[in-house]
């Protein structure tokens, strides 16, 4: 039997909202953040490999790309954690109201780049 | 309950659960990313570390295949090419967690 099911529109086709873009981030980050879960899963494998085979991973991380790539990584990943808060409070049944969608998206994608922040300054020990 | 209800059910469970797991890999990925071999071989072979990174790339893994089949299902109409997608999605949940669980608990 044919799928007749029909698939999610093209994105382009509609005028963007503050709801949408957060729900298309969520996808976004949500790949983006597994495929850099398996990478730290290689970086984990790694270290069988012995001190000497470490060094060249050590000097990526340390270098400033190193660093760009793991505060972007660690603004994906709070992203979805917020975005996640987001949505498991949705599906308690509250904030489906137009304006309180706005807000909580807002809330997300600001809350995302406070919480990088909060994350970097705490693991390096800046606070 | 319906397995579309189920997976709905375990998706949102298994978010729940991530949720502070995330918030403890974050912190300590920042903190030690570019620490010395030393060190970070000293980080897995705590107890704690080995069964809190295990838990979360369990956790992390299980939703994201949840979650990814969500997105083929929105994105691919062709059912052989969906199930083809999800099978190798699936395998890849697995293998890639179960190997570097098990890397872990026997790093020293």
């Amino acid at each position: 039997m044919d799928n007749n099911n029909p698939l999610s529109p093209h994105i382009q086709v509609y005028r963007w909202h503050i709801s949408s873009l957060v729900s298309i981030s969520h996808r976004i980050t949500g790949i983006v953040n597994i495929f850099a879960i398996t990478v730290i899963c290689m970086w984990i494998l790694s270290l069988m490999l012995g001190e000497s085979s470490y060094d060249l991973t050590k000097l990526f991380l340390k270098s400033i790309f190193g660093k760009f790539t793991i505060i972007c990584l660690t603004w994906s990943f709070s992203f979805q954690v917020l975005s996640e808060i987001r949505h498991l409070v949705m599906d308690l049944g509250y904030g489906f109201e137009l304006k309180t969608t706005k807000v909580t998206g807002l809330l997300v994608i600001f809350g995302s780049i406070f919480f990088t922040i909060l994350f970097y300054f705490l693991g390096r020990n800046f606070i | 309950m319906n397995f579309v209800t189920k997976k709905w059910l375990l998706m949102k469970i298994s978010s729940a659960l991530l949720i502070p797991l995330m918030i403890w890999f974050i912190l300590n990925l920042v903190s030690m990313y570019d620490a010395d071999y030393i060190e970070v071989v000293s980080f897995f072979t705590t107890l704690s570390s080995k069964i809190l990174v295990s838990l979360t790339l369990i956790f992390a893994y299980f939703f994201s295949a949840l979650s990814i089949s969500e997105v083929f299902e929105d994105y691919i109409q062709d059912e052989k090419i969906k199930n083809a997608a999800n099978k190798v999605l699936n395998i890849f949940a697995i293998i890639v967690p179960l190997i570097t669980i098990i890397v872990i608990f026997n790093l020293s």
